[in-house]
């Protein structure tokens, strides 16, 4: 077993002490997020109307028609990279939320009832020094409220309470995106009756979201912007998925983690020439890096799928504990299956359609057993020696299913394990148990390998 | 019988049992009604040993359902045994192999169920309700027992949507040939609206007796209100019919007494029942039980399907009904609240105060509950939050804060004689 070093610095070093050696053209991700979250925040002043929604990739359809919106998700994604949650995760507990609820939903709604409290006190000032002070003064309040969240039950209720916080005074439509049961025989990926009816299904409400906006913006709805912000959203995803395939090379030239940094661009970012701009960007520097051989972790040993959802305190931390023992997170369930998976079929003459596919294809909308199946698909694809879960806490829409992930690895020869964590509280993540368990499973596969 | 032998038992030393002290009638009658109520409870302590000798005689089929919206109507159309399933008070033991230990108790204790093979006796297992930890569960359960039949046909939870009347009953109609299947029978209309017609008939003797505990006529425990309605969940409706029809005609003959118990309102608690235990340990803090909202309670039997028209287009429209009688934070409706349900309940039945019960993960619940602590602050309500788990409650820790409740109560002037 490896010994931990206490250094000076912060952080403890484990294992090799190494970083990961992470894609370069991801720093103008960031930037894109900086720039639209500063839009979010104008938006007011530039007398634009405001969306606030949950669930699946649906801001093409605001973006076309001139709309501001905050992805309650992201906002707390953010706030959590940035280590600024806990304000907000403050004033939910205040409220009475518990604590082992969903932790996007109570940063989500503790900011909503920061700025609430604001409204009422009626003063804005917040003590200079306070943490909170550099984002959360701005989130404007929404002027639509719109759900569509596959899978998660408590994802619709989240916003339902979004609605009644604001004295049911905010026009709001929910979009239902049924889960992919898979019970019936023709059932698969992308195939069957089931498919056929729920594609459809959801086609028509997203129609109905356009009629809802052009009600509350008392302007139409322009389909040809729609087709034309898809053409960037498609453009990057096909570029997304060619640069993923070029990751099947030993190393691996980038890893979970650069994917997991370059989901806002395909998840809420403004469907514009940006998207294309940073994904040729990522495409070519890995391009190079697979010219050259480097890897994304600098002694690539091992290779592993990431199943759950990301924790959000922890991006930059995780990626450099499993480089440290010579792993590479290659692939993950939340970045390689999800988000524009199939930009083939979008036909961007109407993309209606194919952007309801798009939406029911977020893999933990499938029933487990293909779900699975398409994980183990994933897997033989790069190659996969190890499965490492997430059991993120308050995500019980990740965490089903995993130790049905974990036995479905282990039977067809990879090892697995489990580590506790969450979304966007840093309170249940156990750094020593995530190094206890991934050094025996490193010491497994090396103990394979040696075999072999 | 185990029941029997707990009904006799004190609780956790506690000195309520599960027969009313207070009984108000003769001797001959105390006898009859927990004659009654004992063999009702005995079911509902072993739902699945009930479904194995029904099974045996009949030799029908049995098939598991989920809560909280499956109409049951349907499976009983098809000459089946609809079984809600219960949580198990078996400790979790292979289940937590197949699901974390931050899911409910009752998604958890459902797949020990599956893994611990008891539900060998099922057909089928059919749910309609798409709570997050629900599908891990029945996800679990698939992968458990590969050759049980599992159906989901999931209703959509928003209530509001144009789209979502459509998708009940194109939803519904994939149940009914399913169902069809599973049991190799046909669903006539015929046999849809006789089924219709004994839960409507059960629900209204179960609101009756509701009904004479909140007037105060009848004293019946929380254990025994639980039992009834646990048992309605589980057992052959004729059968159970039967027992109500005898069970009613002996409380309608009960009389009010006047009480200076305080008079509590039990809230929450859904898909599945809180412990007996607990209940019995509100009660011995002074506490008479007199209305709920609880899912093995009232929310269960408050609200009727249709009986005139179309049977299917009714079981559809039941689905909305429900939520309207009794707001549930499972749904998303914009005209539905919970709260003001609450309110209004407590208003007409005059309890004291409210104790919230939550089972530990609840997520809906949990996102709902700062709503209706809200509302108990505006109107001035007592209440106490209990949040309860599979593994069981520290009973004498809850029992402080349920006195604390009490006391409370008693010194703001608030509760009120009642005959």
């Amino acid at each position: 077993m490896e010994t931990l070093v206490q250094t000076d610095q912060a952080r403890p070093v484990f294992g090799n002490g190494l970083k990961a050696n992470k894609l370069k053209a991801t720093k103008f991700g960031g930037k894109l997020v900086s720039e639209y979250w500063e839009s979010v925040f104008r938006a007011k002043e530039e007398g634009k109307k405001v969306v606030w929604y949950n669930g699946t990739y649906i801001p093409p359809f605001f973006h076309s028609h001139d709309l501001v919106w905050v992805h309650g998700e992201a906002w707390s994604a953010m706030l959590a990279a940035r280590h600024k949650e806990i304000g907000a995760q403050g004033r939910s507990d205040q409220r009475g939320y518990d604590r082992e609820l969903c932790s996007y939903a109570r940063t989500h709604i503790g900011q909503m009832l920061i700025e609430l409290d604001k409204v009422k006190s009626g003063h804005h000032a917040m003590a200079a020094d306070d943490p909170r002070v550099e984002t959360m003064l701005k989130l404007p309040a929404p002027d639509m409220i719109v759900n569509a969240y596959p899978y998660c039950s408590s994802g619709q209720q989240w916003d339902d309470i979004t609605y009644r916080t604001f004295g049911k005074k905010i026009p709001m439509f929910t979009i239902q995106i049924p889960l992919l049961w898979g019970g019936r025989p023709d059932a698969g990926y992308m195939q069957g009756e089931e498919w056929e009816e729920r594609s459809r299904y959801v086609a028509e409400q997203l129609f109905a979201l356009t009629k809802f906006l052009e009600e509350n913006t008392g302007r139409k709805y322009d389909y040809d912007r729609l087709g034309e912000t898809m053409s960037f959203v498609k453009k990057a995803a096909e570029l997304r998925l060619e640069a993923m395939d070029m990751c099947t090379v030993h190393p691996s030239p980038a890893s979970f983690f650069d994917w997991i940094v370059s989901i806002a661009p395909v998840n809420f970012l403004p469907g514009d020439q940006n998207l294309v701009t940073y994904f040729e960007g990522v495409k070519a520097e890995i391009a190079e890096r697979v010219k050259t051989g480097e890897g994304a972790v600098p002694k690539e040993r091992h290779r592993l799928f990431f199943d759950g959802m990301m924790n959000w305190n922890k991006v930059g931390w995780l990626a450099d504990k499993f480089a440290q023992v010579d792993a590479c997170v290659v692939a993950g369930r939340y970045t390689h299956m999800s988000f524009w998976q199939e930009p083939q079929l979008i036909d961007l003459k109407d993309p209606i359609l194919g952007m309801a596919q798009n939406y029911l294809i977020c893999p933990n909308n499938h029933g487990a057993p293909i779900m699975i199946g398409e994980i183990e698909k994933v897997c033989d694809k790069f190659d996969i020696d190890g499965v490492v879960c997430h059991a993120s806490r308050t995500c019980r829409g990740m965490t089903n299913a995993q130790f049905q992930i974990a036995g479905s690895a282990k039977k067809y020869g990879r090892q697995a394990m489990f580590f506790e964590g969450d979304v966007a509280d840093e309170s249940f993540y156990k750094d020593e148990l995530l190094n206890v368990r991934l050094e025996a499973m490193v010491e497994a596969m090396d103990a394979k390998k040696r075999a072999a | 019988m185990r029941w029997q032998t707990d009904m006799n038992r004190p609780a956790n030393g506690l000195k309520q049992g599960g027969i009313n002290r207070n009984w108000r009638s003769g001797v001959g009658k105390l006898t009859d009604i927990d004659k009654i109520i004992s063999s009702l409870a005995a079911v509902a302590e072993d739902p699945l040993g009930y479904a194995r000798a029904w099974k045996d005689r009949t030799q029908g089929k049995v098939i598991g359902i989920l809560p909280m919206n499956f109409p049951a109507e349907l499976v009983r159309a098809a000459g089946a045994l609809p079984l809600l399933i219960q949580e198990d008070d078996a400790a979790i033991t292979y289940g937590r192999s197949l699901l974390f230990e931050f899911y409910c108790g009752y998604t958890r204790s459902l797949v020990d169920q599956a893994a611990t093979g008891k539900f060998g006796g099922l057909d089928g297992l059919f749910l309609v309700d798409h709570c997050v930890a629900l599908l891990g569960a029945v996800d679990a359960i698939r992968f458990e027992l590969p050759d049980l039949p599992v159906y989901l046909a999931q209703y959509p939870a928003s209530m509001d949507e144009p789209a979502t009347p459509p998708m009940v009953r194109e939803r519904l109609g994939g149940l009914w040939r399913k169902l069809e299947q599973v049991c190799e029978t046909t669903i006539t209309p015929e046999a849809l609206r006789a089924a219709i017609a004994a839960s409507n008939a059960n629900r209204a003797m179960l609101r009756r007796i509701h009904d004479m505990r909140r007037a105060g006529q009848i004293a019946l425990s929380g254990r025994q209100m639980q039992a009834l309605v646990k048992s309605a969940m589980v057992m052959d409706a004729a059968e159970h019919g039967k027992a109500l029809t005898a069970l009613v005609a002996l409380l309608e003959g009960q009389q009010a007494e006047p009480s200076n118990r305080v008079r509590l309102h039990l809230s929450g608690h859904f898909c599945h029942a809180p412990k007996p235990e607990l209940l019995d340990m509100i009660e011995s803090c002074g506490v008479t039980i007199v209305d709920d909202d609880l899912f093995t309670g009232t929310r269960f039997v408050a609200t009727d399907i249709p009986e005139d028209g179309d049977p299917a287009e009714a079981l559809a429209r039941w689905y909305f009904d429900r939520n309207d009688n009794v707001p549930c934070s499972t749904r998303a409706q914009k005209s539905a609240d919970w709260e003001s349900y609450l309110a209004a309940s407590i208003r007409r039945n005059g309890a004291d105060g409210v104790i919230v019960l939550v089972a530990k993960f609840c997520e809906p619940h949990m996102l709902y509950y700062p709503e209706l602590r809200k509302m108990f602050h505006a109107n001035g309500i007592p209440h106490l939050l209990i949040e309860t788990e599979h593994e069981g409650l520290p009973l004498e820790m809850v029992k402080t804060r349920v006195e604390a409740l009490i006391e409370g109560i008693r010194q703001s002037g608030r509760t009120r004689e009642t005959a």
